[in-house]
């Protein structure tokens, strides 16, 4: 059987054609992540959407959609003013924002705001912190104890506040952020490719916060602009401490810090994870809870 | 007349080769060109809007490990990397890397700038390395390989893009490649001028990944030993430097399916190159053949 060009052409670009249709008659074609939150397995709200699987790659659509609530609340909380913005561009905004070290509004900050306003649970990293304005919308509209909320507002941003005033008792928090639209002179050029606004970032001063001890600032109150922002950057975890357990710690960087796998079972109830899995994501998966083990954890390390 | 009609022949069959290749091009830029554009939250209607990384079927062999282990895809992979590399096997199984000859999007590109190339140098064209350096270079990619698989498995991430000549060239304007990728995708460039398809030659994982199954392909390359006149016209026309005129299966792990050797192009005589069923011919190891075929080697066997 001899093959030639026209019936091998053909072959491949059937067999492509047929293997692809074939992947999406059977729903394994994905070209990407499912936008729809794992659901929490065990407790109070099993069965509920898990604000921990709040991705990079959703749009504030996609978060309120999974989260049952007005997309404009979010848009209001953030700044933003495009729905179908991806949340990540937080990060690229804020993280180019300099915020002070140890702290950033990324997509963390969106499964915290989210975790306030529905009341679902959500362990922050210790590094994540709110803008002020989400914490107006969580004040009004947040179904979590107002405990909590005041917690996130000891520790929020607001753009354009007098140095060293505390957050909660500055001025009007959103109404100088410049519009995002990109067309303002002298616009920074983060602006142009989001829809969220670059603001100035000014640290207030932070009360002690049990939720957020892990990160409180330490360095002085300065005022940055942002530089102009990557777009669609992912998180890489640099710049973690060692020693300090985060969202994104591996249990091979918990290993290279010292503890053993029996240290890390007996926090666990018997169970490792893979040593490239993060221990947020494999508590998630096996519905334990992330906060109480990362509390376990942080008591070993600290015990060293 | 007879010759004219067979040098129409030989024209139509590998414009099939060239209009699969553009079709793939065009369908992989404009995908990655929408995929791109809704990142920056830009969809526009009609125009598939997947990521590179989402279509490219490395993406899921490199994934494949991480996926066994962890039970996760590497991030920004997709199941649909998943299901084209289990596509390319079956092709690979078949047919030998028929994906980097006919598919590949940065093949063909290299392929455009080679017939500039060969414009500028003539005969000299991809001569120019030579054959000891070539033979050595060759195994390059398998280096390549490894450390890939090695550093995406540590880190889970897809290590390889900001070295991806690949992925910056469709990438270009969108402000997410890497000073590597740019300073690679230059070096393709200008050696293209030089070598034919220098990437997929000395650094293409995938290509070393694919190349393997030319050492167990059921339809393969087969000179017709009686009929072959030793013009060597084959060996002028492989992009990929093999001697097809001294085999009696190309059996070398760099062989990217192309035809180009075969009697319908470049073969003056017909019957004698082919592209056959080659039952009985399978390799027990990398470099060596069963009994059945004699003692041969990886760069073209005889």
């Amino acid at each position: 059987m001899k093959i030639t060009y026209k019936p091998l052409g053909v072959f491949v670009v059937v067999l492509l054609a047929a293997g692809i249709g074939g992947a999406k008659l059977v729903g394994l074609w994905k070209t990407e992540s499912t936008k729809q939150p794992v659901a929490i397995r065990e407790g109070e709200f099993a069965g509920m959407p898990n604000p921990l699987d709040i991705r990079g790659s959703y749009t504030w659509d996609d978060v309120a959609r999974a989260f049952n609530f007005d997309v404009e609340l979010a848009l209001k909380a953030f700044g933003a003013s495009d729905p179908t913005t991806k949340v990540n561009t937080l990060e690229s905004i804020y993280g180019e924002a300099s915020l002070p070290e140890g702290t950033e509004i990324g997509t963390d900050a969106v499964r915290l705001f989210v975790s306030l306003l529905t009341g679902l649970p959500h362990a922050p990293e210790g590094s994540t912190i709110l803008p002020f304005s989400a914490i107006e919308v969580l004040r009004t509209e947040g179904k979590a104890s107002s405990e909590f909320i005041e917690e996130a507002a000891a520790r929020a941003y607001t753009p354009g506040a007098v140095q060293g005033v505390p957050a909660t008792k500055s001025a009007e928090p959103a109404t100088d952020i410049p519009p995002a639209t990109g067309d303002s002179p002298g616009a920074p050029a983060a602006t142009k490719t989001s829809a969220v606004a670059a603001p100035k970032i000014v640290q207030a001063d932070l009360p002690a916060s049990p939720v957020f001890d892990a990160a409180t600032p330490t360095t002085s109150t300065t005022v940055h602009t942002p530089s102009p922002a990557k777009s669609g950057g992912e998180s890489t975890g640099e710049g973690a401490v060692p020693g300090t357990i985060t969202g994104k710690t591996t249990f091979k960087e918990i290993k290279t810090w010292g503890l053993s796998e029996d240290q890390i079972k007996s926090t666990t109830g018997g169970e490792i994870g893979h040593d490239l899995a993060a221990i947020r994501d494999w508590a998630s998966s096996k519905g334990l809870s992330f906060s109480e083990i990362k509390a376990r954890l942080q008591a070993l390390l600290d015990a060293r | 007349m007879k010759a004219k009609t067979a040098g129409l022949g030989k024209k139509s069959g590998r414009k099939a080769r060239r209009i699969v290749q553009i079709v793939f091009f065009v369908i992989v830029a404009v995908t990655a060109t929408g995929g791109a554009l809704k990142e920056k939250g830009i969809t526009i209607p009609v125009i598939p809007d997947a990521s590179l990384h989402s279509i490219c079927p490395f993406g899921g062999v490199v994934s494949i490990w991480q996926l066994l282990n962890v039970g996760t895809l590497v991030k920004k992979v997709h199941e649909s990397s998943l299901v084209l590399a289990g596509i390319a096997l079956v092709l690979a199984l078949l047919f030998g890397p028929v994906i980097c000859g006919w598919v590949c999007p940065f093949g063909t590109f290299q392929e455009w700038l080679a017939a500039l190339g060969r414009k500028i140098f003539r005969k000299k064209y991809n001569t120019f390395v030579p054959t000891k350096l070539d033979k050595v270079l060759r195994y390059l990619r398998y280096l390549v390989l490894a450390w890939v698989s090695y550093m995406t498995a540590v880190t889970g991430k897809l290590i390889f893009q900001d070295y991806d000549p690949y992925f910056t060239l469709f990438n270009l304007w969108t402000g997410e490649v890497a000073v590597t990728g740019y300073i690679a995708l230059a070096l393709v460039v200008a050696l293209s001028l030089f070598v034919e398809r220098p990437f997929c030659k000395y650094a293409c994982p995938y290509g070393a990944v694919l190349g393997i199954f030319n050492l167990f392909r059921i339809f393969g390359i087969k000179r017709n030993a009686p009929t072959c006149i030793s013009c060597k016209a084959c060996d002028r026309a492989c992009p990929m430097n093999i001697q097809v005129s001294t085999a009696k299966v190309v059996r070398d792990h760099q062989c990217i399916s192309c035809l180009e050797c075969s009697s319908e192009a470049a073969c003056p005589v017909p019957a004698t190159v082919d592209m056959l069923a080659l039952p009985g011919q399978v390799k027990d190891t990398f470099g060596q053949e069963t009994a059945k075929a004699g003692k041969k080697n990886l760069g073209g066997e005889k």
